[in-house]
Formats: C-alpha cells, sequence, structure tokens
C-alpha cells in the first residue's frame, strides 16, 4: 500500500506556476493570436511552432513543409486561432463533437517492463500495463474518491459488515473470448496468498495480517468475509487486478507463475478483462497494447469503449529523455505524470503557444519526509531520540525558503504526512511548526544543548559538538532539499553532513538500522489511511524511524495503534475522521517523521489527449483508460 | 625456391599472433566480467534490498535469486556457468543475460560502427585539408576540431538533442529508424572526427615532408595526385594505430551517450543494472563491452598489419 519511492523513477518534484483553466487558455488563445498576427506579416520566416496545429509533432513532414514554405499570414492566423481554441478546450474535458473514436496515444514509460505480470511486479511499468490490460472487482475513482461498481455490478454487507456477496457482471468474457466467471476471482486471490509467490498484491490483501475468506457459492457469486472488522471493506480490491485461470492455472500448479507473461512470452498470449491487450514489446523501444474487441464496458450512449485503437508506451531513459520528447510532440503524455520544477518554464512556453496542456491537478500526497533512527541510536547522541530535539529542527528550517530555492514555488509548506491535497483526511488541527529560530534554540537548549564555548555551534552536556548525517538519495530535488535543511541547521547550531546514495545503498542501510536520519518519499497508493497501517502501526514494516515492534516502544506510538484499531472499526466517516485527526495530532506532537514541504502536482499532456481526468494517485492520468481518447483520431499516421 | 619458406614462415607468425590476441581478449573479457560482478556484490546493498518494507518477501527473493549465500561462492557459481556462456539470469527482467545483453548489443555495435563511418568520412578528408594547404577553410575545420576535441561527447549529445527538439531535425526516441541513429551517432562521431582530423593534417605533413613526396613533387607529379595518392597512404599508419584505442572510447562513450539520447543500447540497460544492483546483468554489460573493445583493437592491429609489412607481428602484443 505504500511503496518506496525507487531512484529512478521518482524525482519528487512538481511546479505549478499556473493553472490551466478553460477561461485562462482563451485569455491565452487571444494573447497569443495578438502576438502571432503581427511578426508573421512583418517576417514570416520567423514564425515559430505555433504556426502549425497544436497536434502536428515538430518533427513530422507536413510541419517541416510548413516551415519551408513560409506560412502565409492568413494561414497563420487560421491556425493560430485553431490551436489557440485547442488549448482551452481540452484541457479537462471533450471537444466538441464528443469522444473520437480510433487512433493512438503514445505515452511514455521512464523504465523497462521486467514483466507484465503484475502479481510479482509492482514497478510503474508492469502497475501501468496491468492498468491498461486488467480490471478489478470494484475501483476506487481516483477523482471522487468513490468505490464503484467494476466486475461485481452490485453488492450487500452483512449487519456487522464483515461479509461481502458481491454479484459478477454478466457476459463478460476475457480478452481471448473464455466467459469471466467466480472461479477467476478465486483463482486470482488463491495466487495472490499463494506462500511461494509472495506477491505484493496479497500482503495488502489483509486485515490485521490475516487473509481474507472467499468463496464462489455460484459462477456469478463470490463471497468475502473479512477476518476481522475494517470499515474500508471491499477498498481492499481496488488493488487486486483479475486473472484468467484458464490460462494462469497450470503455471501456478507447476510453480512457475512467476515466469508467466514475461515480456517475451507474454505479448499476444495474456487474456484480460481490461480494454487493451498487449500485443507487441521491443525491447529498449516500446510495448504496444491494442484494444480488446471484447472489452465489456460501454460509454454513457451505448457505444463501445475503449475509444482508442492503440496505446503505446514508449521507453525513454529517465525524465529529461521523457520531457524532450514531449516537448517534441512525439508522446502525448508522462506515465508517471507529473512534471519537474526546472521543467515547468519550457513546458509553459509550449502551453502558451497551444503546443501543449498544462493541468493543475492540487497538493501532492506523497511528500517527503525527513526521519531519525529511533530503532537504534548511539548512547553518546541519546538527543536523537528526543521529540524536543525534532521539534526544535522542525521550527528550525524555513520551508518556505525550501518552497521558493527548491521548488521555485511550486509546494506548500506542510506538517505531516497527511497534506491538504488529501481533502478526506487532512487535519487542521494537528501541530505546526512555523519558522521559528528562538524557539528551536529555546528547544534545544532545553535537552541540554546549547553554545558551551562560544563558536556559535551547540554542545551537548559533554561537550561534543552536536552532529547528525542525513541519507539521501543524490542527484535530484531531495539532495537539494537536503541541503537547504543543512544550512538551516548550522544557522541554528548544528552541524549535519548530508550523504547522498542511491536507492539500493540508502534501503540497506535502513534495513540494517545503520543511520542517524534518512530523507527521503513513500508513495501512497490510496488516500484512506485504513489503507497505509503498515505506515501507521508500531507493528509495520513501513513504520520508518522504529519499524515491526513486538510491543509499542513509546506510549503515544501505543496511543496511535489504539486508535488507528479503533478508526478503520470505527462505523462512521465522520467518527473515523476524529479519531484520524487525533493520530496526526499525536504524530505532529511526537514527529517521528519532519514533513516539510509538499509539492503541487502539475501535468501536462499534449493538447490531443482528451477525457484525461488526472489524479494526485498513481496512475494519475491512466487509471481511466478506456474513456481516453485523442481528438484526431486515426488521422495520425505518423503514430 | 628459397622465399616460399619465408611466407610459409610469415603467415604462420600471423596466426599465432592472432591468436594471442584471440587468448589476450578472452583474458580482458573474462577480467572485466569479473571485475564488475565483484564490485557490484560489494556495493552496498542488493537487489532485495529494494523490494518494500517486508522483511519475509526480501527474505525469499534473496533465497530464490542465491543473494543469501557468500559473495566468494555466488562468484565461483557464476564462474562455473559463464564456462558454458551462461551468464546467469538478470534478477529484474527474469531473463537470460546473454539475450538481453545480445538485444542491446546489436543496437550499440550498429550505434558504435555508424558513428566510426561518420567520423572516418568527416576526419579523415578534413585532416587531409588542414595537413596539405593553410587559408580560411583550414582554419575553420582545425579551430572546429579543437573546440570539439574540449567538449565531452555527453555535452555534444546535449546539444544535439536540445537542438533536434527544438527544430524536429530529428526525431529522439521512438522507433528504430535511419533517422533516429543521426543525434547519437553525431554525438560520438563529432569528438572522433576532430581527433582524426588532428591525427590526419599531422600525419600528412610529416609524410608530405620525406624525401620520396618530395622527390614526387619535384619531377612534377601534380600534387593532388601526390597527396591523395601517395601521402595520405603513408599517414594512414598512425591513424590505423589509434583505431584500436578509439573503438574502445566509442563503446565507454557510447554508453552516456544512449542515456542521454534514449538510443536503446547497452549504456541504458548498465545503468539499470547498476541502480538495481543486477549483478549479473552488470557483468553481463561489461564483458560485452569488453568483448567489443578487444574486438576494435584486434581489428585494427589486423589492418596495420595488412597495410604495413613492417609490421612485426611477432613481437607485437
Amino acid at each position: 500500500m505504500i511503496a518506496l519511492l525507487s531512484s529512478f523513477d521518482y524525482d519528487g518534484a512538481r511546479q505549478h506556476r499556473g493553472i490551466s483553466t478553460p477561461g485562462a487558455n482563451r485569455l491565452a488563445a487571444c494573447r497569443l493570436l495578438r502576438q502571432r498576427v503581427g511578426p508573421t506579416r512583418k517576417n514570416p520566416r520567423k514564425s515559430d511552432d505555433g504556426d502549425r496545429p497544436s497536434n502536428w509533432p515538430v518533427s513530422s513532414r507536413v510541419a517541416r513543409a510548413c516551415r519551408a514554405r513560409y506560412v502565409c499570414p492568413l494561414f497563420a492566423l487560421i491556425l493560430a486561432a485553431v490551436s489557440g481554441c485547442r488549448s482551452s478546450e481540452l484541457s479537462t474535458r471533450q471537444g466538441a463533437g464528443g469522444p473520437v473514436r480510433g487512433g493512438a496515444l503514445v505515452a511514455s514509460l521512464r523504465s523497462e517492463p521486467r514483466t507484465f505480470n503484475r502479481y510479482i511486479d509492482n514497478s510503474a511499468a508492469a502497475d501501468a500495463t496491468a492498468a491498461l490490460t486488467q480490471a478489478k472487482l470494484v475501483r476506487i475513482n481516483r477523482k471522487t474518491e468513490e468505490l464503484e461498481p467494476w466486475l461485481a455490478e452490485r453488492w450487500t454487507a452483512s449487519p456487522d459488515g464483515r461479509t461481502f456477496t458481491l454479484t459478477l457482471r454478466q457476459g463478460v468474457t476475457f480478452s481471448d473470448g473464455v466467459p469471466f466467471t467466480s472461479a477467476d476471482v478465486l483463482f486470482s486471490f488463491a495466487a495472490a496468498y499463494d506462500p511461494k509467490l509472495q506477491s505484493n498484491l496479497g500482503s495488502a490483501l489483509r486485515v490485521e495480517g490475516k487473509p481474507l475468506q472467499i468463496a464462489a457459492p455460484d459462477p456469478a457469486t463470490i463471497v468475502i468475509t473479512l477476518p476481522a472488522p475494517f470499515t474500508p471493506g471491499l477498498r481492499l480490491l481496488d488493488n487486486l487486478p483479475i486473472i484468467p485461470k484458464h490460462q494462469l492455472d497450470p503455471a501456478l500448479k507447476a510453480g512457475t507463475f512467476a515466469d508467466a507473461w514475461g515480456v517475451t512470452n507474454g505479448p499476444g498470449h495474456m487474456a484480460g478483462l481490461g480494454p487493451f491487450v498487449v500485443s507487441e514489446y521491443v525491447p529498449g523501444q516500446r510495448v504496444t497494447l491494442t484494444r480488446n474487441t471484447r472489452y465489456w464496458r460501454k460509454d454513457a450512449s451505448g457505444g463501445a469503449l475503449p475509444y482508442l485503437d492503440r496505446v503505446v508506451f514508449e521507453i525513454a531513459s529517465g525524465q529529461d529523455a521523457e520531457v524532450q520528447r514531449l516537448e517534441s510532440g512525439s508522446i502525448d503524455l508522462l506515465t508517471q505524470a507529473d512534471i519537474r520544477p526546472q521543467d515547468y518554464a519550457s513546458l509553459k512556453r509550449l502551453r502558451d503557444r497551444g503546443a501543449l496542456t498544462l493541468i493543475d491537478v492540487g497538493t501532492g500526497v506523497d511528500p517527503n519526509v525527513l526521519w531519525f533512527n529511533l530503532a537504534r541510536t548511539p548512547p553518546a547522541r541519546a538527543y536523537l531520540q528526543k521529540s524536543e530535539f525534532r521539534q526544535a529542527i522542525s521550527y528550525a528550517v524555513d520551508r518556505d525558503a525550501i518552497v521558493n530555492s527548491v521548488y521555485l514555488g511550486a509546494a506548500v509548506p506542510v506538517y505531516g504526512p497527511v497534506t491538504p491535497g488529501n481533502r478526506i483526511w487532512f487535519s487542521d488541527a494537528a501541530p505546526k511548526y512555523p519558522h521559528d529560530p528562538e524557539r528551536a534554540r529555546a528547544l534545544f537548549a532545553a535537552i541540554g544543548l546549547t553554545d558551551r564555548n562560544g563558536d556559535g555551534m551547540l554542545e551537548d552536556a559533554s561537550g561534543a559538538p552536536v552532529r547528525f548525517s542525513i541519507l539521501t538519495q543524490g542527484g535530484n530535488i531531495r539532495a537539494q532539499t537536503a541541503t537547504v535543511v543543512q544550512e538551516h541547521l548550522r544557522q541554528a547550531g548544528i552541524t549535519v553532513d548530508v550523504v547522498a546514495l542511491d536507492f539500493p545503498s540508502i534501503a540497506q542501510r535502513w534495513q540494517s538500522r545503520d543511520y542517524d536520519s534518512i530523507y527521503y518519499g513513500f508513495q501512497f497508493s490510496a488516500m484512506d489511511p485504513a489503507m497505509t497501517l503498515d505506515y501507521w502501526l508500531s507493528s509495520g514494516s513501513l513504520h520508518f524511524w522504529n519499524p515491526e515492534q513486538k510491543t509499542p516502544a513509546t506510549p503515544w506510538e501505543r496511543r496511535i495503534d489504539e486508535l488507528m484499531q479503533q478508526q478503520i472499526a470505527a462505523p462512521t466517516l465522520d467518527e473515523r475522521r476524529r479519531l484520524f485527526a487525533e493520530v496526526q495530532k499525536i504524530f505532529g506532537e511526537n514527529l517521528p517523521g519532519i514533513y516539510f514541504i509538499a509539492p503541487k502536482v502539475s501535468i501536462a499532456t499534449n493538447p490531443r489527449v482528451a477525457g484525461a481526468e488526472p489524479a494526485l494517485l498513481d496512475p494519475k492520468i491512466l487509471w481511466n483508460p478506456d474513456t481516453l481518447n485523442v481528438t484526431d483520431g486515426a488521422a495520425a499516421p505518423h503514430r | 625456391m628459397a622465399r616460399q619458406p619465408r611466407i610459409a614462415s610469415r603467415r604462420g607468425l600471423f596466426v599465432r599472433f592472432l591468436l594471442r590476441r584471440a587468448v589476450a581478449a578472452v583474458a580482458l573479457v573474462f577480467v572485466v566480467a569479473s571485475g564488475s560482478l565483484l564490485l557490484a556484490q560489494i556495493a552496498p546493498g542488493d537487489y532485495a534490498a529494494q523490494l518494500g518494507g517486508d522483511p519475509a518477501v526480501r527474505a525469499a527473493e534473496r533465497a530464490r535469486l542465491g543473494l543469501d549465500r557468500p559473495a566468494a561462492e555466488q562468484y565461483a557459481s557464476w564462474l562455473r556457468r559463464s564456462l558454458t556462456l551462461d551468464l546467469g539470469d538478470s534478477f529484474q527482467y527474469r531473463r537470460p543475460v546473454r539475450t538481453l545483453v545480445g538485444e542491446r548489443a546489436a543496437n550499440t555495435a550498429l550505434l558504435a560502427a555508424m558513428a566510426l563511418v561518420l567520423a572516418t568520412a568527416i576526419g579523415i578528408p578534413c585532416g587531409v585539408v588542414t595537413g596539405s594547404r593553410g587559408g580560411f577553410l583550414a582554419s575553420v575545420i582545425r579551430t572546429a576540431s579543437l573546440v570539439l576535441l574540449s567538449v565531452p561527447p555527453l555535452i555534444t549529445s546535449l546539444v544535439l538533442v536540445t537542438i533536434a527538439v527544438r527544430t524536429g531535425l530529428a526525431p529522439i526516441g521512438g522507433r528504430m529508424s535511419a533517422s533516429r541513429l543521426i543525434v547519437p551517432a553525431l554525438a560520438l562521431a563529432l569528438p572522433l572526427a576532430a581527433t582524426l582530423e588532428r591525427l590526419q593534417s599531422q600525419a600528412l605533413r610529416d609524410a608530405l615532408h620525406r624525401p620520396n613526396m618530395i622527390a614526387a613533387l619535384a619531377r612534377g607529379v601534380p600534387k593532388s595526385r601526390v597527396i591523395w595518392r601517395h601521402a595520405w597512404r603513408l599517414s594512414l599508419g598512425p591513424i590505423l594505430a589509434i583505431y584500436g584505442v578509439m573503438i574502445g572510447s566509442l563503446f565507454s562513450g557510447s554508453f552516456a551517450v544512449e542515456i542521454v539520447t534514449s538510443w536503446p543500447g547497452l549504456g541504458e540497460l548498465m545503468r539499470q543494472a547498476l541502480m538495481s544492483r543486477d549483478t549479473y546483468l552488470v557483468a553481463g554489460c561489461a564483458a560485452a563491452g569488453a568483448l567489443f573493445l578487444a574486438a576494435g583493437v584486434l581489428i585494427a592491429d589486423v589492418l596495420h598489419a595488412a597495410i604495413d609489412p613492417r609490421i612485426d607481428t611477432e613481437r607485437t602484443t
């Protein structure tokens, strides 16, 4: 439910300098029109990329021909108006004619797929492929956070809320024509819970560490019984893609399930219930998915879904390559969609020319965190364990400076793991730590850390300088933030050593408890705190500062454990929110993790992309792949 | 009658020379692959360390991959398999390293070959021009060479990528095509072309000062004929000698260029392997790089020996 952000698929950085509302874009289009008419008339040779329709790639033959022939002013005027209007209409809704059928959408993939089997791989590539090729029993709508019927068309719950009877949709078939039944659901759970596989999906499908009980009284009915009260109930199932028993059962029995649906033996053979099927994989280059002609969903007017004929994932090595391709028009969107501060300026220029759509999605829900090693600290530096020490650090760091200098204004200060982006669960009553160096000094002094030799730096009772190290990921925005924190703490009298490492090294140091502090990020896969118990409970493996405790090490962790147990069983949302607000308050008072900022999430797509409803959780755009479409439909031969 | 045994003996020497080189190439590949494997093994963290927070999942994965065994035992096991050309399976891709490396090595070889052709096609004629005459054109070429020599291929590729993206003159990424090869090949070729130009220029100047060339000019042989037919051939020795080294730098340089320009070669694969501690894949990529280097040096030596009979294949190592 929470994933460590791997070193090469996430930069933790977004930028926000403008909101792409239809109104704002109309204004931009008018400005664009005025700008274009003048210079084009005076010197047609200077007409830039804006003189072509925004959905033409920069490198297309047509575009080059237009440049070569010095587009006439009238033509430029018409095209400018078209492209300007395009950017104003398509940021979040369809064009005037409704969704267009056909065509291909090209998205980048930041790393090579290792397998198409989501049960054994939770990489971004496997996740994106599963989102397009598989379907779940129920779906959490990433925009509304509501639970929606999917393969299960309806369900009823027992009075105690622990047993759910789901009625499966009738007439649904896999992409290979085999009917979907409850046997496939049973098989999917069996694979997820298979002890030999150790699937990450199985570990997420548990309540209090125990698996769900599944029964199938008939081919169209599934009965799910939770081992303990768990108010989010069927939300757990949003993690589980349903896979075909007829295709994978032999592999599971033979112990070769992990090798099934590999990148070489998967394409063309994987049966799925999703809108697309994997048809081709070219190593190092692309994964092509084509329309599943047997897909079961229809649009509001009863038309077949998906709208797109193909989705092509082009493999790009790193974010720089992705952004270059987005700028050149050779891809439509980034699968791991949010953009970095340093890319914003150039993307905004393209947005202003109508060649790109920028959408402000909101405040990110996966902020980076500085946590101290509360599991093992050298006795000589026992102050690292004290909550006053962490509170003082939180006061000493100027979050606004990080927002402005590192994130170029595209972030907001935060003080806990739940950000304002999580509208349902964020509590404004949790303690805040505005920049206050005097208060920081007072808190340091309260635990015996003062400047004893007049050098401006703090020493402990034995006269040893106060010093600790921060491990963080090198070469990205986390390292920049850690450097700012280092400087602010130097001003507060503390020496900090920033150690930039790669992800495996950080993971190894964390697992062996061999560190003072770590500044890193976690990816939440759900907004509901009940789905992230591994983080909140002291026994959780992702309770980063002191994981897998046999019994809670501190009274406040014990209290959080109690509150979270009550929270997941509370009958009403209001009650759950009240309990979770108390959890956030206790967390804020004890600060096992210090949060500084949450980036604002902006997403860029080619203006030809329509039907996108970007969300804060991954996959930010591809969570509704069947209703995505491209405005030029099949008329895009270059794709 | 007296010359026949001498010819046979020379052929024998040449075969022995080739054999020595082949053995050296195998040793180089072995040492580089072993060194890479051991370095990747002793680097902090392993592949399983990245698999989230559940210790049971990590332990199961370590057991499956054999990472719970001592490093020496893992190395010995890899060594035994590599004798049969089985380089193990990639941890992350669950596929044989040999297959993965083979897929990418072909692309890297294509890129390197194209860069070499471009560098030769640009560098040699430019070197002949600057080595045989002065004037504005020669000054421009010399200046351009110095600039390109002082800029690493990584920077050149960044500049070319930016130009390609801004102008749309060449695609970056996407389907494999000849046009997609332009940017990475140029990024690699331009610094090499500058190197060749400088070497060719100096070598030609030296050749033109040899007595036989001066005599030819004195006899009235046209200068262009002297330059292109006689002096140029004489000047090829030092150029060919550097080709082996150039091929080596081509592959090391191509790794960075491939990443910047999204060329699906060994560079990106090796980066991913290193970042995820996919140790057998690291060793496989390094072995492929070493193989390319050894092959390049061997080809250059053979060409050198074929062009200049004075090369002593007995003593050359």
